[in-house]
Order: C-alpha cells, then sequence, then structure tokens
C-alpha cells in the first residue's frame, strides 16, 4: 500500500518536472502543427476562411509559380548540396593531413562563414555581385569578361549568385562533422595501407569515404532539408528574381502568406509539400546509403 | 625471407633526438624482439623500418638493398598494429585482399591467397564477417592474415598482443611461433612484455632511451646481462640489488660487503674494481638458497607472501631495503615472520655505480 503510494508520488513528481516543457513543446510546436494540417483544407482570404475539402491540392496541380519555385528548388538542391558536400569532404581531409602547415589558421577562415549572420553576409553578396560590383569590376579589369556579367538581372547568373553564397556560408559547418570524424579514424588504418601500397586516391574513396558514410548522410539530410527551406539569402539577394528566377519553395510559401493576396489554407498545403518531398529525399537517401550487407 | 642490417640510424624530432645510433644486424629468418620500457624507441625503431618514420640519418638495408627512401610497400614488409588497423566497413575476406587488389593480382589469384592464409590461421568460418563482429583475438588473426596474404620478407609487429587479455596473449603468443616455424619468415617484433621477449625470440634486443643496452639470445640476456638495467628487465619478478662497497681486491677476485646485512662479505671472481667504491650486487629471486646452504647468510623480515602453488615468492625487507626471494619448497610464510636465506657468490652479479657489469 504505502509502496504504491510512493510509486504514485514518484509519477506525479516525474510529470511535474516534464510538464513546463511539455507545455512548452505542446503550445509552440505540436499544436501549430495540427493546426496548419487543419489550415491546409481551408480555403479563403486573410481571416475569412472556410472548409474547402480538397480544393487546395486542386490548386496545387494548376499553379504554375509552384512548379516554377519547386524547379528552382530541386536545382539549387542537386547543384549546390553535391558541390558542398565533396568541398566539405576535400578541405576536411586535406585540414586532417598532420603536416599541412597553418592548420588553424585554414580552419578558422573555411569555419568563419558559419558565424557570420545570414542578413549580414547576404547582403554582402548582393553588393559584391551588383552590376557594378566589386566581382564585375574585378573581372572586367583583369579583361576575362567584356561587359559586366548581369548576376542579379539575369535568372541563370541570381542562381549563380545563389549557389556560390550558400556554398560560401555553409561549406565550414559540414567540413567540421568530416574533420571531427576523421580525427576519431585510428591513425594505423592509413598506415596500414600505406604499407598495403594502397594509393592516395584510393584511400581517399575506399578507405574515407566509405568510413565517413554515416556523417555524410548525415549532413546530407540536414543540407537537403536546408537547401529546401532556403529563404533568407533569397530574400535579401534576390527577392526570389529576377522574374521568379530564383523562387524557393520557402519563398514561395511567404509570399503565399504575407505578400501576394493572402492565403493561409494554401500556403499551409504548400508547407505541407515540403515536408511529403522532405520525408521522401530522406528515406531515399537512408536506402542508397544503407549498406548492402550489415558494415558501415 | 631477408635479412636486415641497421647501420648507424638515428631520428630525431627537431633537437629531440630518440634514436641515437642503432646498429644491428638481423638474419633471414630470425625472430628478433625489440623489448624497452615506454619510450625507449622501439616502436619508432619499427616505424622507421616499416617505411612509416623517416630515417634522419644512417642506413636500412632490407635483402642488400638500401631502403632509406623507399616506399613502405615496396619494402617487402607487412606490419601488424596494436590496434588492429582493420578496415571497418570491409569483410575479413575484403580486408585480407584489400592490398593484393591494387598490386594488380587477378581475382582468383586474390581469393586462393586469401584462402590460403585463412587456413593457416584457422579462420575460414569468419571471412565473410566485419571487423567488429570479431573478438580481438580474431581481429589481430585477421591482422596477421592481411599481413601474410602479402608474402613479405619481413614480418614487422607492433606491440600485437597488448590488447588482448591475459589468457589469450598467451594463446597468441603460442600462435605466433608456430606462425614463425611455419612461415620461415624474418619477423621483428616490438613489445614491452620482457615474457613475450623471452618465449619468442630467437634475439632479443633491449632498448633504453634510444639506444641499445644489449642484443642476444634470451638465455644469453638472462644469464649473462651486459648491464644492470637489462639485468632489472629481463626476468620476472625483477632481479634483486643490494647495495655494496668494494672492500678488498686480490689477483682476480674482489671482496664486497654488503651495505644493509650486517657487513656481510662476498667474494666474487671479478677482475675489475677499485677497493671504496660502491656497488650493486644483483641476485635473481630463484637464486637465494636456504640459509646455511650458501656462501653468506641474511635475515628478512617477511612482508608479503605470495604462494602460487608450484613456487612461492616472498617480498620481504632488511635495513629498508625490499628483496623478493622465490622458495620452490616453502608454503607456509603467512607475513609475519623472520626468514634466513643465503647467498652464493657464483650465483650473483656486480655493477658499478653507472650500471655497468664488473667482470
Amino acid at each position: 500500500m504505502a509502496q504504491t503510494r510512493l510509486d504514485r508520488n514518484e509519477q506525479i513528481n516525474g510529470w511535474a518536472f516534464v510538464m513546463p516543457a511539455l507545455v512548452l513543446l505542446g503550445i509552440f510546436m505540436i499544436y501549430p502543427i495540427l493546426w496548419s494540417l487543419w489550415m491546409s483544407f481551408q480555403v479563403g482570404r486573410g481571416n475569412n476562411f472556410s472548409f474547402g475539402g480538397l480544393a487546395n491540392i486542386q490548386r496545387l496541380a494548376n499553379d504554375a509559380l509552384l512548379v516554377q519555385a519547386l524547379t528552382n528548388t530541386i536545382i539549387f538542391f542537386i547543384i549546390q548540396v553535391p558541390i558542398m558536400i565533396v568541398l566539405a569532404l576535400l578541405f576536411a581531409v586535406a585540414l586532417n593531413d598532420a603536416t599541412l602547415r597553418f592548420r588553424g589558421l585554414f580552419r578558422t577562415i573555411l569555419f568563419l562563414p558559419c558565424v557570420t549572420s545570414l542578413i549580414a553576409y547576404s547582403s554582402l553578396f548582393k553588393s559584391m555581385f551588383s552590376n557594378d560590383g566589386i566581382i564585375n569590376q574585378a573581372l572586367m579589369s583583369l579583361h576575362l569578361v567584356s561587359a559586366p556579367i548581369p548576376w542579379l538581372t539575369d535568372p541563370f547568373w541570381a542562381k549563380v549568385v545563389i549557389i556560390s553564397a550558400i556554398t560560401w556560408r555553409w561549406t565550414g559547418y559540414n567540413m567540421i562533422f568530416y574533420l571531427a570524424a576523421l580525427q576519431n579514424v585510428d591513425k594505423s588504418i592509413y598506415e596500414a595501407a600505406r604499407i598495403d601500397g594502397i594509393p592516395g586516391w584510393a584511400r581517399f574513396w575506399n578507405i574515407t569515404v566509405p568510413m565517413l558514410k554515416p556523417v555524410i548522410l548525415f549532413t546530407t539530410i540536414l543540407s537537403t532539408i536546408g537547401t529546401l527551406q532556403l529563404f533568407d539569402e533569397i530574400n535579401n539577394i534576390t527577392q526570389g528574381g529576377p522574374g521568379n528566377g530564383t523562387m524557393t519553395l520557402s519563398m514561395y510559401i511567404y509570399n503565399l502568406t504575407f505578400r501576394m493576396m493572402p492565403s493561409f489554407g494554401y500556403s499551409a498545403t504548400v508547407s505541407w509539400v515540403i515536408v511529403a518531398i522532405v520525408a521522401v529525399l530522406s528515406i531515399i537517401q537512408f536506402m542508397i546509403a544503407r549498406d548492402r550487407r550489415r558494415g558501415a | 625471407m631477408s635479412s636486415l642490417s641497421l647501420k648507424g640510424i638515428r631520428k630525431s624530432y627537431g633537437s629531440l633526438e630518440v634514436i641515437k645510433g642503432v646498429d644491428l644486424d638481423i638474419k633471414s629468418k630470425e625472430f628478433v624482439v625489440f623489448v624497452g620500457p615506454s619510450g625507449c624507441g622501439k616502436s619508432t625503431l619499427l616505424r622507421m623500418i616499416a617505411g612509416l618514420e623517416h630515417i634522419t640519418s644512417g642506413e636500412l638495408d632490407i635483402g642488400g638493398t638500401r631502403m632509406n627512401d623507399v616506399e613502405p610497400s615496396k619494402r617487402g614488409i607487412a606490419m601488424v598494429f596494436q590496434t588492429y588497423a582493420l578496415y571497418p566497413h570491409m569483410t575479413v575476406r575484403e580486408n585480407m585482399g584489400f592490398a593484393l587488389r591494387f598490386a594488380g593480382v587477378a581475382k582468383d589469384q586474390i581469393a586462393r591467397q586469401v584462402g590460403d592464409a585463412a587456413r593457416i590461421l584457422a579462420m575460414e568460418p569468419l571471412l565473410d564477417r566485419f571487423p567488429k563482429e570479431l573478438s580481438g583475438g580474431q581481429r589481430q588473426r585477421v591482422a596477421i592474415g592481411r599481413a601474410i596474404v602479402r608474402n613479405p620478407q619481413v614480418f614487422l609487429f607492433d606491440e600485437p598482443l597488448s590488447n588482448l587479455d591475459a589468457e589469450l596473449r598467451v594463446h597468441m603468443r603460442i600462435e605466433i611461433a608456430r606462425l614463425h616455424k611455419e612461415l620461415q619468415t624474418t619477423i621483428i617484433y616490438v613489445t614491452h612484455d620482457q615474457v613475450e621477449a623471452m618465449t619468442l625470440a630467437d634475439t632479443i634486443v633491449v632498448l633504453r632511451d634510444g639506444i641499445i643496452e644489449q642484443a642476444g639470445r634470451p638465455l644469453d640476456l638472462y644469464d649473462d646481462p651486459a648491464n644492470q638495467f637489462v639485468a632489472g628487465f629481463i626476468g620476472s619478478p625483477k632481479m634483486n640489488f643490494l647495495p655494496a662497497t668494494i672492500v678488498d681486491k686480490a689477483t682476480g677476485r674482489i671482496t664486497v660487503e654488503l651495505t644493509n646485512h650486517d657487513k656481510a662479505r662476498l667474494t666474487l671472481p671479478v677482475t675489475s674494481g677499485v677497493v671504496g667504491d660502491p656497488v650493486t650486487v644483483g641476485i635473481r629471486a630463484e637464486h637465494f638458497g636456504m640459509g646455511g646452504a650458501g656462501d653468506i647468510d641474511i635475515t628478512l623480515d617477511v612482508d608479503v607472501a605470495e604462494h602460487l602453488g608450484s613456487t612461492s615468492y616472498v617480498y620481504a625487507s632488511a635495513g629498508g631495503e625490499a628483496l623478493v626471494v622465490e622458495r620452490e619448497e616453502s608454503r607456509h610464510e603467512n607475513g609475519n615472520e623472520r626468514i634466513t636465506v643465503s647467498i652464493s657468490a657464483d650465483r650473483t652479479y656486480i655493477f658499478d655505480d653507472k650500471g655497468h657489469r664488473l667482470r
């Protein structure tokens, strides 16, 4: 009897301790998620909404702007993420070499972009890549181009600028994960490989990459999610332009919600599209990364 | 099956010299063990032979060819690491065949060589497992297998048994001895464990502070150590060292007086030494006799006694100095009595105050 009372007391205590966090999580995370799911079935403008069934889903199918935003996002994702992952891996391997001089300096240079504010660096990129910005001036004075490159006014070049910017900002961030993983690798493994006569490229490709596979998977998923949520840079550098040429899904959702005719219901639907895409891409990445057998 | 020769080998890291001139000839098919306390340079020396560390000066020949600047993979060596250094994402089979793949060996040939090595090490059932699915001893066998597959002229072992538990260590020790017999190759083996050195080696090389203290057959080192360091390092339990002074010298013999044992005197057939010099008398635990059976008797207070069944180790002290005595016939000491043991002059070693052996 006393025992059960003690048990119950402990249970009440336990719940009391976690309750504040649970309540906050409930109010600020779970409730909005459920609300947005409910909202995604509402139609109407601003606060005048009503249940519309599958109307928003039908609207998705005929939304040319959504297709454009989705295409842009996928282009960013397919081009930027692999470039960044490969760069980060190469930098990490280079920085992990004990014989490299000024390692601390290089590590700082590569990681520094990560601690700069998104607004600050994207404003800087905007001014650097403007028509009379430092990049065009440098290219002109080196006689590499005869006329300024329309960095921010041509859809293709605008994408190049965005990809360069996020690569600069996030490569060091991913590199740190690889560097941490590499520093946990037993150095004898590479010595054994040297004695085995494994050439340098094969040590990278057949030893380093497989050993880092779980970390590569992790950073790829993080970067995938990051790209699908790409907003700050776009909003600061191009505002989705020129002519929706760099419009991303997140930007589109923002515009749907706050810029164009506010349509909370439809923007919630588009948000859930992103959730679905992230889920599908993550599952695909897990399946690709899963070993043919039990290793890794 | 190559011979090796090291001539004036030195290694410095900046101004810090860790290998201070090593000269050594290793015969083909010889099992050589580098032994010494940690920091003595034994692993560095091995890694220089492997090509993992650059040789600052001196000359390394393997099989009659100068190897100082040759890539590790082209030296005809294979190495087994303390941490096994297996490729964690590859099966045992892939681990063992990995080097051959990059040496341009045909697939069926790789399969045959891996199969042969697996048979020698009795690990055919493990070939499709990953390293993490193996025990420590099995991993070490895979590491040895990976070395065998390359068919090297010289095997290098860097403290291969240090990560194993005591029982497995004995087992693997025997396995390595058997392997040497079977493969008939030159082996250089690094350990800090003098029991491993004594049991495995054809030749033991005792290193301290980057120089060779003594090299020779295990029992020669045990019976005839060149200096106090080797005398103390080889043998378990450690040799006892008793402070003494030379009190008399005649042709072909000296007399020493033990400082802490009632000025007991021993006369030894030693030609060097000067009267009045402080010396150290070394005697192994098993060389004490029953009271009255030797040249002098000393009396000791027993502190602790370890009865192992076949033998007993008695840890005792006299005049503030701790000694260990091995007593095969005695099982009754319990740590509270005095015992009298004898010392025979012909079972002792004399060292001068610099640790050099007086002969």
